[in-house]
């Protein structure tokens, strides 16, 4: 197969997968694909079953029913993807005894055509300086680094990536959603991000799902999910009983909250709020301040579990 | 194949900066030179005394020959070295689990069984290094200390160099024969457990249990590879050979026990290595 086929090939088919610990059913026939080169990023609560999902993708966990597909292989025959597929954990996986470029050299016998060499990879993730240090003596955020390194010594036409903001500083952060940009844009990667950071997220994917109870809630473009939101506004006016009155016979606006003396929270649907605006200082209502609100992956994932919130923790006193 | 063949590569990379394999190496070696430089020291005070006093016996003639160092240096050297590559083997996949590494070479080198005969390949290979240093520093540190020389009372070739040398060949290569499946057992309860501090204490535990236990099963122990196998509580043909080589005893081993000791151990390493290989591709990792 050419190197092209292969960035064509699906990156990921999750296919009715059913997974259960016990009695506890931690996922529901869930359905998941990240389409070639996308930037996919996998969203959740906590206990919602984004690790376990990863897991059975990366064969690392038995699952009951479904069928999963990572370009075109079995979760248990990933390997002969031939470095196609590389992951990065949550916890850096790491040998502690050895040094990063002892680690770098680890990972090159453990791909089978690298096409980077250690000093590329160390100067591509800033960690040239530490080469000759242990493992074990690295903080969390350069073990991180070095974990992200050793994935991409081969040019990897999916890349796993669960929880990757952990213990990164800000700069590292930035690094990283540059990287995964980049080797996205220039290389054609697809990537499947699993993250509780919402925004770094919003920053870089293309795609997004929402993982709650077990199931895949909501999963699209993110164009397509913002565009399906409302936008907010926030009208700071004098008069918000005439001013409910004004905007309430308008085409593409509800009113969401009146409570607040001073304060009106409108929901817009196509609608520019300088026409707003407009209507109201025509009725001499004094408009003090209007704050537009965009859609946010924070507001979406908000959305999809307040209709089906978890069961609150039961505490034994 | 050549998946299999990255990963063994990988893993022996990774072992020869491993310092635990490393120790496990020359530790063996180091404390049987040590032993020997002690018991000489030791004689070498018994016999200045007994100059003093006029004695000299055959036991003095016994601990002058090499012989019976030598094979002592193997028996002890052996019991280190199999308790700790059952440690180390208990260890090794457990602690790839434990620290994440295990998941890479899954995704791409090969499948969880390949990666189970890999360590085992890699474990086995440290143990020849290991059994080679030891044999070595064996032979060159009793060389040193003792002659080497048939056992002789009163004029008379009880045991001649020739007899002996095949004897201890015999011991030896006895001793040798249960040590894979002593390995496969550890890399059994690695593969098994939760943790690599669980698999090292269950797999200690049980061998140690084993050696205590053996004793009072009577001939049903002959049926458990560890009977064979120097330790603690020795019942190998090589603590047998200790005295032989010393002229203490002229009872060898019968065709029985040979046979025992040559065909028990290999189906008990085929079975492990089995279970393993089936309990790695069903549990989580």
């Amino acid at each position: 197969m050419s190197t092209t086929g292969k960035k064509d090939a699906i990156p990921l088919q999750v296919k009715n997968l059913s997974k259960s610990f016990g009695d506890i059913e931690v996922l529901k026939e869930l359905n998941l694909e990240v389409l070639p080169g996308a930037v996919h990023g996998l969203v959740g609560l906590n206990g919602s079953g984004k690790t376990t999902t990863m897991e059975c993708i990366l064969g690392m966990q038995t699952y009951h029913r479904g069928e999963i597909s990572v370009l075109g292989h079995r979760p248990d025959s990933l390997y002969q993807a031939a470095g196609d597929i590389v992951s990065i954990f949550d916890s850096p996986s790491l040998h502690p005894q050895l040094t990063v470029r002892q680690t770098l050299e680890h990972a090159c016998l453990l791909c089978e055509k690298p096409t980077r060499t250690p000093t590329q990879v160390e100067a591509m993730l800033g960690i040239t300086q530490y080469s000759q240090y242990k493992i074990r003596h690295l903080s969390l955020g350069n073990r991180r680094r070095t974990s992200i390194a050793q994935a991409l010594l081969g040019r990897p036409s999916f890349v796993i990536l669960d929880e990757p903001f952990n213990g990164l500083d800000a700069g590292g952060v930035d690094e990283l959603l540059h990287m995964i940009s980049r080797l996205n844009r220039d290389e054609g990667t697809a990537f499947l991000l699993s993250s509780h950071q919402l925004p770094y997220l919003e920053k870089i994917c293309s795609h997004i799902s929402v993982l709650h109870r077990g199931k895949i809630a909501v999963s699209d473009h993110v164009s397509n999910l913002f565009n399906a939101q409302h936008s907010r506004l926030l009208v700071h006016c004098d008069d918000v009983v005439r001013a409910c009155a004004i905007v309430q016979g308008m085409k593409g606006v509800e009113i969401e909250d009146s409570s607040y003396p001073g304060l009106l929270t409108l929901q817009l649907d196509n609608i520019s709020p300088a026409l707003i605006n407009q209507k109201l200082v025509e009725k001499n209502i004094a408009v003090h301040e209007l704050v537009r609100e965009k859609p946010s992956l924070e507001t979406l994932f908000q959305a999809v579990v307040a209709t089906d919130p978890l069961p609150a923790l039961e505490v034994e006193i | 194949m050549n998946g299999l063949k990255a990963a063994f590569r990988a893993e022996l990379f990774v072992m020869l900066y491993s310092n635990a394999a490393r120790l496990l190496a020359v530790l063996p070696a180091i404390a049987i030179v040590i032993r020997a430089i002690v018991v000489k020291l030791g004689e070498n005070t018994q016999q200045a005394r007994a100059s003093l006093t006029g004695g000299s016996s055959f036991d003095s003639a016994a601990s002058v020959n090499a012989w019976g160092h030598l094979v002592d240096s193997f028996s002890i050297g052996l019991t280190l070295l199999s308790l700790s590559l059952v440690a180390y083997s208990a260890w090794s996949f457990a602690n790839d689990r434990d620290n994440g590494t295990l998941r890479h070479v899954i995704i791409r080198c090969t499948n969880r069984q390949g990666v189970v005969l890999v360590k085992l390949a890699n474990i086995f290979l440290l143990a020849l290094c290991a059994l080679v240093l030891l044999a070595v520093s064996a032979g060159v540190i009793t060389s040193i200390l003792w002659d080497f020389g048939p056992i002789v009372e009163d004029g008379y070739e009880l045991i001649s160099s020739a007899e002996i040398r095949a004897e201890v060949a015999l011991g030896l290569g006895l001793a040798l024969i249960p040590l894979p499946a002593a390995l496969a057992f550890g890399v059994l309860v690695s593969v098994s457990t939760q943790s690599s501090t669980q698999a090292v204490t269950t797999a200690l535990g049980i061998t140690l249990a084993v050696d205590i236990f053996k004793a009072v099963l009577g001939d049903y122990a002959y049926y458990i590879y560890a009977s064979f196998q120097p330790s603690l509580i020795d019942q190998s043909y090589l603590g047998d050979v200790s005295r032989l080589v010393r002229g203490y005893s002229d009872v060898m081993i019968d065709s029985r026990m040979i046979t025992l000791n040559e065909w028990v151990p290999f189906p008990q390493m085929i079975i492990f290595i089995v279970l393993a290989l089936t309990i790695v591709r069903l549990r989580k990792l």
